[in-house]
C-alpha cells in the first residue's frame, strides 16, 4: 500500500510532530509513505476569507502536487473537506480542472478514516492506562461523517477507559479567522469546551483536527495548567508498545 | 426593520456578560435539541422525514412562480382579495389604506415577522391607527420596545420584574407581579375587550396552499383564531416564499415545523382559511385581503445561489443549535431575523455593506445545515457572501487603500502557498519574529496582527523545523515487528 | 387545478395508520391528556348528556353557548334553565355583534366536532353557517362532542376529505388540540392565554 501524505499548514508549521506520528502509524501498518515537498496548504484560509481567486490558484497547485497519487491521507478533516467539496466548487468554471478535482476527491482520506475503513485496522498496538475523551470536530463529523472510526481506534487502545465528553459535537470556537476576528465569542465557546473536558474527568482530550487542537490546547495552557489535549495520531503513536 | 448589524460585537460583548441572557441561552442550547429529538421520534424514520420536507421546499423553490400564480387564482376564486406589494412602503400603504377606508381606530396583530421587517406598526401608529400586538412575546417586546431575542420566543429572556414594571405603567396589570401566569393573565384581560370590539385584524401566514388558495396559521395562544373570527376585515400578509403545492404537503410541513420549532407534535391550533366567510355565517371576516410581499425576495430568487434562502419555514431550529447564537442571543443581529437564518437573509435584504459581521461571525460548524428541515446550506451561503464582498471591494472604482492592501496580502499568501520554496522562506522569516515573543515555549501575545488569538489563549512557540524540514530525518524503517516499510521522497 | 410536483423521495411512513379503533381511542385520550385536555367516552347520546351535565357542575359553569340544540344526538336543549344555567344557541343570535358579545361572555362553548385525529388528540372542526368560529375560542372552557365514527388516525385522512372538492371548501377549517397555551415568559408554560383554558371532549362510542 502506498500513501501520499498531505500534511496541512497548521501541522507543518506549528505541530510537525503530528505529521511524524501520522507517518509512524502508517509505516507501522506496512504502508509505504511518500511526501511531496512541493505541498504547502490547501488554501482553506483564503477560501474562507472570501479570496476565491487566490484560493483557486492554491487549489491548482495542490492538484498539480497530488494529482497523480493513488491515495492521499491527511491528519486534518477540514483540509480534506476543502479538497473534496470546495475544490470542485472553486473550479466549476474550468471543466478540465474541475474534473481533476473531482477525481482527486475520490482518492483523499482523513487519517482515522483511512486506517479503519481502508486498512481495516483498529488496534495499533497502543496501551494507555487512563481515561480519555474525544471532541468531535465539525468538519470531521458533519463534513466527512467520521465519528465511529476515531472511537474505534480509541477503543483499540489497551487499558484505556473512554469517558463521554458533554456536548462533544459542539464547535470549539476555532473556525479559522473566527478565533482571531471574534475573540470574545470564540472564548465563550472554547471556555465551555475546556470546562466540559475538565468535568469529564478524562486525563487527556483527543481530537482529529489540528485547528481545534491549536485552539483548545492554547486555551488550556492559559487557563487550565496540567490539562492536555492531543491529536489522536500523537496519542496512538506515543503509546505504542515498544518491542 | 432597520438593521443595526454594524453594532454586532458591541452588543455581543454586552450579551456575553449578561447573566440573564446567558442563563436562557444555556437553557435553549441544552433543552431545545432534546425537545426536538423527542418530537421527531414519532417518525419511524427521522432521516426520511427530513429528506421529505427538504424535498418539498426544494420543489417549492423550483416552481415558485407557478405556485404563486395558482395560489392567487384559487384564493381569488375563494373570494379573497389578493394584492401584491413590491416593498415595505407599498405594503404599509395598502394596509393603512384598508384601515382608513373602514374608519378603523385600532388593529390587532398576530405574530408576523414580516410585519416587523417592514415596520408596519410604526407606520400605522404614526398615521393614527393604534396597533395591539397579541402574541404574548410580541406584547412584551412592543411594550418594552425590545428587539427579538429569539425567532420563536422573542421575549423569553426578559426578567418578569421588567415585564411587570412595563405592564403596570400601561395598565395591563393592576399590581406588580413576577409570576408569568399572572402577567399573562393580565395581558389576556387587557386584550380581551379589544378582541371583542375588533373591526380589523392582521395576521401573518405560515403557509399558503397553491392548490386550494388556503392560508394556514399555526399557533398555541389562540390570538390568531380570535383575529380570524371576530372582526369584519382580515388582512393576511405573507412573503412570497410561503407557499406549498397542496394540502398533503402542508400537513407534512406542519409536522416538521412544530417539531423543529418547539418540539411540539402539533400546536394547539392550526387554522386554514379558504377565502372570507361565506354568506349566512355568523362570524369570520366579510373581507379577506391576502397581501403577497416581495421586499427584495424576487431579487434573491433570481440568483440561483441565494434562492435557497427562500426555503426557510421560520422554525428557529438553526438558532437553537448555533454555537454563536447560543452564546450571544438575538440582539446583536440587529434585525428581525437572528441566528443563522438572520445571517443569511439580512445581508440580502439590507445589503452586504453594513452586514459584514453577519456573514463573517460564523465558524462554519454546519449544525444549522444539519438540522434545517427545509434543507438550507447556510455555511455555503455565508462563504459565498464573503467571496462576494471581496469581489465588490476589488471592483474597478471600488478599491480603497485598505482593500488594495488586504488583497495584496492575500495575493502574497497565495503566492507562498503555490511554491514550496516560497512557503519555506516565508516561514523561516516569520518564525524568529514570533518566537522572540515566546516565554517558556509559549507566546502569550503579539504587538500587532492576529492579536485576537491571544485574548484568551496562548500559542506554542513555532518549532525550529517544519515537517518539510523534518521529513528527511525520519527513520526509513520505524521499529515494529517484522514489517517492511519504506518512506519515499518525491 | 392539480399542481403536480417533481420527483420526491418516499413519503415518511405514518405508523399511526396501522391503529385499530380501540388503539385510536386510547391514543387520542393519551395525547389529549398530555395537553391537559380530558376525553370522556360515552356509550350513547344519553350517557353523553349525563357527562356533559357532570362537567358543567364540576366546573361551576353558569352559562354556555352551544352550536346547536342537538349535537350528535345529545339533547343540549334539555340542560339549563332548570339548573340555573344560562343556555343559548348560535341560531339565537341574529347578528354578529350579539353573537360575539355572547361568545366572549359565556363560561363555556359547547360545540360539535367534525373529526377527531388520534395522532395527537386533535379535533377537526369545519366552520360554516351551522358552526360559528368564536364558540370554541372565546370562552374559557371548550366542550366538544364528537362521534367515534369520525375518529381517524392521522391529519391526512381528514384534509383529504375536507379539501377534496375545491369548489366546496369551508371558509375556515381548524385543527384544535387541547387548550390554549404559551411559554413566552421565561419558558414557563401555562394554559389559557387567549383561547380556552380547559378542553373536554365527549366521544360517543355507539
Amino acid at each position: 500500500m502506498k500513501v501520499s501524505l498531505f500534511i496541512p499548514c497548521t501541522v507543518d508549521i506549528m505541530m510537525p510532530e503530528i505529521g511524524v506520528d501520522t507517518n509512524t502509524l502508517l509505516s507501522n501498518l506496512g504502508v509505504q509513505t511518500l511526501y511531496h515537498k512541493e505541498q504547502t496548504c490547501c488554501g482553506q484560509p483564503l477560501f474562507n476569507a472570501g479570496y476565491r481567486d487566490h484560493a483557486k490558484r492554491v487549489a491548482k497547485h495542490f492538484i498539480e502536487v497530488f494529482g497523480e497519487d493513488d491515495c492521499v491521507v491527511s491528519p486534518a478533516g477540514s483540509c480534506v473537506c476543502m479538497v473534496k467539496y470546495h475544490y470542485p466548487e472553486l473550479l466549476e468554471n474550468e471543466p478540465i480542472w474541475q474534473k481533476r478535482a473531482l477525481d482527486l476527491a475520490g482518492r483523499i482520506y482523513e487519517l482515522s478514516q483511512y486506517i479503519v475503513d481502508v486498512l481495516k485496522v483498529t488496534n495499533l498496538g497502543a496501551t494507555f492506562a487512563g481515561k480519555v475523551t474525544y471532541h468531535e470536530s465539525c468538519h470531521i463529523l458533519r463534513g466527512l461523517n467520521i465519528s465511529a472510526q476515531p472511537k474505534k481506534l480509541i477503543a483499540g487502545v489497551e487499558g484505556t477507559q473512554f469517558v463521554e465528553l458533554e456536548s462533544s459535537t459542539a464547535c470549539c470556537g476555532f473556525g479559522g479567522e473566527f478565533a482571531v476576528a471574534y475573540p470574545e465569542i470564540s472564548e465563550a465557546m472554547v471556555r465551555e469546551k475546556a470546562a466540559n473536558f475538565v468535568k469529564s474527568g478524562a486525563d487527556v482530550l483527543l481530537l482529529c483536527e489540528p485547528g481545534c487542537l491549536l485552539n483548545i490546547s492554547g486555551y488550556l495552557h492559559r487557563n487550565h495548567t496540567g490539562k492536555t489535549a492531543l491529536h489522536l495520531a500523537s496519542f496512538l503513536a506515543q503509546n505504542i508498545k515498544k518491542v | 426593520m432597520h438593521p443595526h448589524a454594524n453594532k454586532f460585537m458591541e452588543t455581543a460583548r454586552k450579551e456575553l456578560k449578561n447573566e440573564q441572557s446567558q442563563m436562557f441561552l444555556l437553557m435553549v442550547s441544552l433543552g431545545a435539541p432534546i425537545l426536538r429529538q423527542i418530537g421527531m421520534s414519532t417518525f419511524a424514520d427521522i432521516a426520511a422525514a427530513e429528506a421529505y420536507s427538504r424535498a418539498i421546499r426544494a420543489d417549492v423553490i423550483t416552481r415558485l412562480p407557478e405556485l404563486l400564480e395558482a395560489f392567487e387564482k384559487n384564493a381569488v376564486s375563494n373570494g379573497a382579495k389578493v394584492l401584491w406589494a413590491k416593498d415595505a412602503a407599498e405594503a404599509n400603504h395598502i394596509i393603512l389604506d384598508i384601515a382608513n377606508q373602514r374608519g378603523v381606530s385600532y388593529v390587532m396583530k398576530g405574530k408576523s415577522m414580516i410585519t416587523e421587517e417592514i415596520g408596519l406598526n410604526d407606520h400605522l401608529i404614526k398615521n393614527g391607527v393604534d396597533v395591539f400586538e397579541t402574541d404574548l412575546g410580541e406584547v412584551i417586546t412592543q411594550n418594552l420596545k425590545l428587539h427579538p431575542f429569539h425567532l420563536v420566543g422573542p421575549a423569553i429572556n426578559v426578567p418578569p420584574s421588567e415585564i411587570s414594571e412595563a405592564f403596570l405603567k400601561k395598565g395591563i396589570i393592576d399590581e406588580a407581579s413576577t409570576d408569568p401566569v399572572k402577567l399573562g393573565g393580565g395581558a389576556r384581560k387587557y386584550l380581551r375587550d379589544k378582541f371583542r370590539n375588533l373591526q380589523m385584524g392582521i395576521v401573518g401566514v405560515n403557509m399558503g396552499v397553491a392548490e386550494t388558495g388556503t392560508i394556514i396559521n399555526v399557533e398555541n395562544e389562540g390570538n390568531i383564531r380570535l383575529i380570524k373570527s371576530s372582526p369584519k376585515t382580515l388582512v393576511a400578509i405573507m412573503s412570497l416564499e410561503k407557499v406549498v403545492p397542496n394540502m398533503a404537503d402542508a400537513v407534512s410541513m406542519i409536522r416538521m415545523l412544530t417539531r423543529n420549532c418547539t418540539g411540539q407534535k402539533i400546536t394547539s391550533y392550526v387554522s386554514m382559511d379558504s377565502g372570507p366567510q361565506k354568506c349566512d355565517e355568523q362570524d369570520g371576516p366579510e373581507e379577506l385581503f391576502i397581501i403577497i410581499l416581495d421586499n427584495g425576495r424576487s431579487e434573491i430568487y433570481s440568483d440561483l445561489k441565494t434562492r435557497e434562502i427562500l426555503k426557510c419555514i421560520r422554525c428557529g431550529a438553526c438558532l437553537n443549535t448555533c454555537p454563536v447564537y447560543t452564546k450571544i442571543g438575538g440582539y446583536p443581529y440587529g434585525a428581525t431575523y437572528c441566528g443563522p437564518i438572520g445571517q443569511t437573509l439580512t445581508p440580502m435584504l439590507a445589503g452586504m455593506e453594513n452586514t459584514s459581521d453577519l456573514y463573517r461571525a460564523c465558524t462554519l460548524c454546519g449544525m444549522c445545515k444539519q438540522i434545517c428541515p427545509a434543507g438550507i446550506d447556510h455555511p455555503s451561503l455565508l462563504l459565498s457572501y464573503r467571496a462576494r464582498q471581496i469581489e465588490l471591494k476589488n471592483q474597478k472604482g471600488k478599491k480603497t487603500m485598505q482593500s488594495r492592501g488586504e488583497n495584496a496580502i492575500a495575493g502574497l499568501i497565495a503566492l507562498g502557498m503555490s511554491h514550496g520554496w516560497l512557503w519555506s522562506l516565508g516561514i523561516n522569516l516569520t518564525r524568529p519574529l514570533m518566537n522572540s515573543m515566546a516565554k517558556d515555549g509559549y507566546i502569550g501575545n503579539i504587538p500587532m496582527g492576529a492579536q485576537g488569538w491571544f485574548v484568551c489563549r496562548d500559542l506554542r512557540a513555532i518549532p525550529k523545523k517544519t515537517f518539510h524540514e523534518t521529513w528527511d530525518d525520519l527513520p526509513s524503517r520505524p521499529e515494529s515487528s517484522g514489517n517492511t516499510s519504506k518512506k519515499e521522497d518525491s | 387545478m392539480r399542481v403536480e410536483s417533481i420527483k420526491r423521495p418516499p413519503k415518511p411512513v405514518l405508523s399511526e395508520l396501522s391503529m385499530n379503533r380501540e388503539q385510536m381511542v386510547q391514543r387520542f385520550g393519551q395525547e389529549l391528556g398530555g395537553r391537559t385536555g380530558v376525553l370522556y367516552q360515552a356509550a350513547n347520546p344519553q350517557a353523553a348528556l349525563r357527562v356533559l351535565s357532570d362537567i358543567i357542575k364540576a366546573e361551576g359553569l353558569k352559562s354556555f353557548v352551544a352550536t346547536a340544540q342537538d349535537i350528535c344526538g345529545v339533547d343540549i336543549a334539555s340542560l339549563g334553565e332548570a339548573d340555573g344555567i344560562s343556555v343559548s344557541f348560535a341560531k339565537d343570535f341574529t347578528d354578529r355583534e350579539t353573537l360575539r358579545e355572547a361568545a366572549f361572555k359565556a363560561d363555556a362553548g359547547i360545540t360539535s366536532a367534525d373529526f377527531a385525529v388520534a395522532e395527537t388528540g386533535t379535533l377537526g372542526v369545519i366552520f360554516n353557517h351551522n358552526h360559528p368560529r368564536l364558540l370554541s375560542i372565546a370562552p374559557p372552557v371548550h366542550i366538544a362532542i364528537v362521534d367515534v365514527k369520525d375518529l381517524y388516525p392521522v391529519y391526512e385522512n381528514v384534509v383529504e376529505t375536507v379539501f377534496k372538492n375545491t369548489n366546496e371548501m369551508p371558509s375556515q377549517f381548524s385543527f384544535i388540540t387541547g387548550p390554549s397555551a404559551t411559554s413566552d415568559i421565561q419558558g414557563v408554560e401555562f394554559k389559557g392565554m387567549h383561547g380556552p383554558k380547559k378542553v373536554f371532549v365527549i366521544m360517543i362510542m355507539s
